[in-house]
């Protein structure tokens, strides 16, 4: 089922004309599509269903043994996957939510003709051209838990004791989501700001003839207008959390305890640690379903509420 | 050019007693290593001297991250498309050999072509064996040593020129290095372990930090591994090992709790700590700080014998295709041996390699060197390998010493649940060896 209704162009097809045209337009795009996607993801799947390696002589199909671990208790693939899941469910639910309603307010904040407007866009959004490991350093330094400079103020200014921030459990992924919020927030402000600009003045005009309050012009004219462009940010920015990998692979390599392992991390923990590639493929395939589902969910909810207030 | 030929002519006397150099038609080699940082240059002078000593072999060398290597040797062996001479480290090698990406050195290959397996320290040696056969000679080496700060050692009333070398000098140095905020001494009457002024000794959460305790089992006669290949780290041995090292923590409070790598390094580094274990890799960083420092070997707080931890580099011949040129595997011998001689080990020291041969620690460019304080233990430095699945048994052996040091769980708790998290994991890993 295809989530959108705009889809379907008008097919314009030149009378007893030429059919093999606009496939030769799409031939450069589909082979690549079919070399680079469609093969590896076809490979990848025969992969987790045979006991995998390329050095070995034989690789003897095992069926869905792989995926099997994964519903069977006691298994470290398991305990450690849906470990794993929980802890990059846990971080898109807090950081998502923080992603789009910190974006919004600041595209709002800095959509106005303040002083130094262009400064700030360019502060918010200059974080995000740093590397993974740039950043996840940068943050694993400031909540570290002696010479942290999070604890430094905490202990100097506040007279506070100071927080193992990188080895307690829950506490370290205060790091992660403060350090991923600044890291990555510019971006979808630069896409609210576009939005921004594309909402006619003459409402808010009207609205003002009316009387309307700030908040009222808000809620009735700004919000509805931005749906579109919310749905688009928050979907893309929901499956760039489950993606989670370089910001705590960084900052806490996954712990304490495997407490904020992501998903991404313990799959590649499992291919090139541990050398179980088809072990890891049978993960990558379970999280895409989990992916998927998740996605498909999100645009029925959000696309319905999208058309319903246009 | 002088000094060049004066090289050749030692290189040539050195290796013309035990071997007849290739001699065969000219061939040329690819060599894959993963010296991409500062070491790069130096391996690549080696290699332009190899190639010019050597008018009938042609060293050609790609340089690329390890990890990328680890990645890309899998099907470059199963295509029949490897390069002639390969280096593995030691946390990989053993898979790679289990897997059969490598192929065995014999002896008699050895002999002919002159290298002389004894000339180089037992263990590091012995890295890449697997099953009673040799995969690889030793290019490169690092290990976990003890720093310690003479200033600070001083200030405690400790003789700097001694290092601590048992467990019951280890704890008295610790305990008179550590001083609170307020001027009370470890052990005094109100004491307060958590605000340290200075103190004893570094221990910390992450994986360097894990190998103090990986030092200490090993010194208590126990290991990560047992004879069957499963992880064994929770022996009585290991728990009464690593208790020791968590008890300065906990009960001596000699040692911050809680602490990172990052946190440790930097009071090192200022001052406030005598004993830093850690990577050898570091020396280059106190040296040009211009700390009055020193470098011990890791002190016996087991009771059976001297360990360390260590991590190596092994020159190896991946398997090649049924028609594989002869000449090549003669060649790459040759190569092998010319850049793992004794004049060749020394020169690569300047990357911060420690020797792979006693007769090179011999040598007087070492003598007044922080580094050499550790040379006559060099021997007793034991890499994590021997078993295909050393990652399967690594991963958990870290957490658990997490665990152990952040008071967590106990020690005894901690090491279990890594013994059975490991065990459970080699049972999934044993099949892909079947």
């Amino acid at each position: 089922m295809t989530p959108s209704t705009h889809t379907s162009a008008p097919h314009v097809r030149k009378r007893g004309g030429n059919t093999v045209e606009p496939y030769l337009y799409l031939l450069p795009f589909a082979i690549f599509f079919a070399l680079f996607v469609i093969y590896p993801v076809g490979y990848g799947f025969f992969v987790s269903l045979h006991r995998w390696d390329l050095l070995a002589d034989t690789r003897p199909f095992v069926g869905f043994e792989y995926y099997k671990n994964l519903f069977t208790p006691g298994t470290p693939q398991a305990e450690f996957f849906w470990n794993s899941m929980k802890n990059t469910v846990f971080f898109t639910a807090v950081s998502v939510p923080l992603l789009v309603f910190t974006s919004l307010g600041l595209a709002l904040l800095l959509y106005r003709p303040i002083i130094g407007r262009a400064f700030f866009r360019a502060v918010f959004f200059l974080p995000g051209i740093l590397t993974v490991s740039v950043m996840g350093i940068l943050w694993r330094w400031m909540f570290d838990n002696q010479i942290g400079m999070v604890n430094a103020a905490r202990t100097e200014i506040f007279g506070l004791q100071p927080l193992a921030f990188l080895s307690v459990e829950g506490l370290a992924w205060v790091p992660i989501i403060i350090g991923t919020v600044w890291w990555t927030i510019g971006f979808n402000m630069t896409l609210y700001l576009a939005a921004l600009g594309n909402i006619s003045q003459s409402y808010y005009e009207a609205a003002e003839l009316d009387g309307a309050s700030a908040w009222a012009k808000f809620r009735f004219i700004t919000w509805p207008l931005l749906a579109p462009i919310t749905l688009f940010v928050v979907v893309t920015t929901a499956l760039a959390s489950f993606q989670l990998f370089g910001q705590s692979l960084v900052i806490t390599a996954g712990g304490p305890n495997r407490s904020t392992q992501s998903t991404i991390q313990y799959i590649t923990e499992e291919a090139f640690t541990n050398n179980q590639f088809s072990s890891a493929s049978a993960m990558a395939f379970m999280f895409g379903l989990v992916m998927l589902i998740f996605t498909f969910l999100q645009f029925r909810i959000m696309a319905r509420d999208a058309r319903g207030e246009n | 050019m002088r000094t060049r030929h004066l090289l050749t002519l030692m290189l040539t006397a050195a290796a013309g007693t035990a071997s007849a150099a290739y001699s065969g038609p000219k061939v040329s080699l690819t060599f894959l290593h993963g010296f991409t940082g500062a070491d790069r240059p130096v391996m690549e002078r080696l290699i332009s001297q190899f190639n010019t000593s050597h008018p009938n072999i042609q060293v050609r060398a790609q340089a690329q991250p390890w990890g990328t290597t680890w990645q890309q040797l899998p099907s470059l062996v199963a295509s029949g498309r490897a390069p002639d001479v390969v280096v593995i480290n030691e946390d990989q090698i053993t898979n790679f050999i289990a897997r059969g990406a490598v192929s065995p050195l014999t002896a008699a290959e050895l002999k002919s072509a002159g290298i002389n397996t004894a000339s180089f320290y037992g263990p590091l040696f012995k890295t890449a064996d697997y099953e009673g056969k040799s995969y690889g000679l030793p290019v490169s080496s690092v290990a976990y040593v003890m720093f310690y700060n003479k200033d600070l050692m001083k200030k405690a009333g400790l003789d700097p020129n001694k290092p601590p070398r048992t467990r019951e000098e280890l704890l008295k140095a610790t305990q008179a290095c550590t001083v609170d905020k307020s001027g009370k001494k470890a052990g005094q009457a109100g004491f307060d372990a958590k605000n340290l002024d200075t103190w004893g000794i570094s221990l910390y959460n992450n994986w360097v930090g894990s190998r103090a305790a990986y030092a200490a089992i090993l010194q208590n006669g126990g290991a990560l591994t047992d004879k069957s290949g499963n992880a064994a780290f929770d022996s009585p041995q290991a728990v009464e090992a690593v208790q020791f090292l968590v008890d300065l923590v906990q009960k001596h409070g000699v040692a911050r709790p809680n602490s990172t790598e990052e946190a440790e390094l930097a009071a090192f580094s200022q001052g406030k700590v005598c004993f830093f274990p850690s990577g050898q890799w570091y020396l280059d960083r106190f040296e040009q700080q211009k700390m009055n420092f020193g470098v011990a070997f890791m002190p016996r707080v087991g009771t059976k014998q001297d360990a360390a931890w260590g991590g190596s580099s092994h020159l190896t011949l991946p398997k090649q295709r049924a028609n594989y040129d002869k000449n090549k595997r003669l060649a790459a011998l040759e190569f092998m041996n010319w850049l793992t001689q004794p004049a060749q080990n020394l020169t690569w020291t300047s990357t911060g390699s420690l020797p792979t041969q006693a007769g090179v620690a011999k040598n007087a460019k070492f003598a007044s060197a922080p580094i050499s304080g550790v040379f006559a233990k060099l021997g007793n430095i034991y890499a994590t390998s021997g078993v295909p699945w050393m990652g399967q048994v690594l991963t958990p052996f870290d957490n658990a010493w997490a665990n152990a040091y952040s008071g967590k769980k106990s020690v005894k708790q901690a090491l279990a649940d890594g013994v059975s998290e490991a065990n459970k994991q080699i049972v999934q890993a044993r099949k892909s060896f079947q």
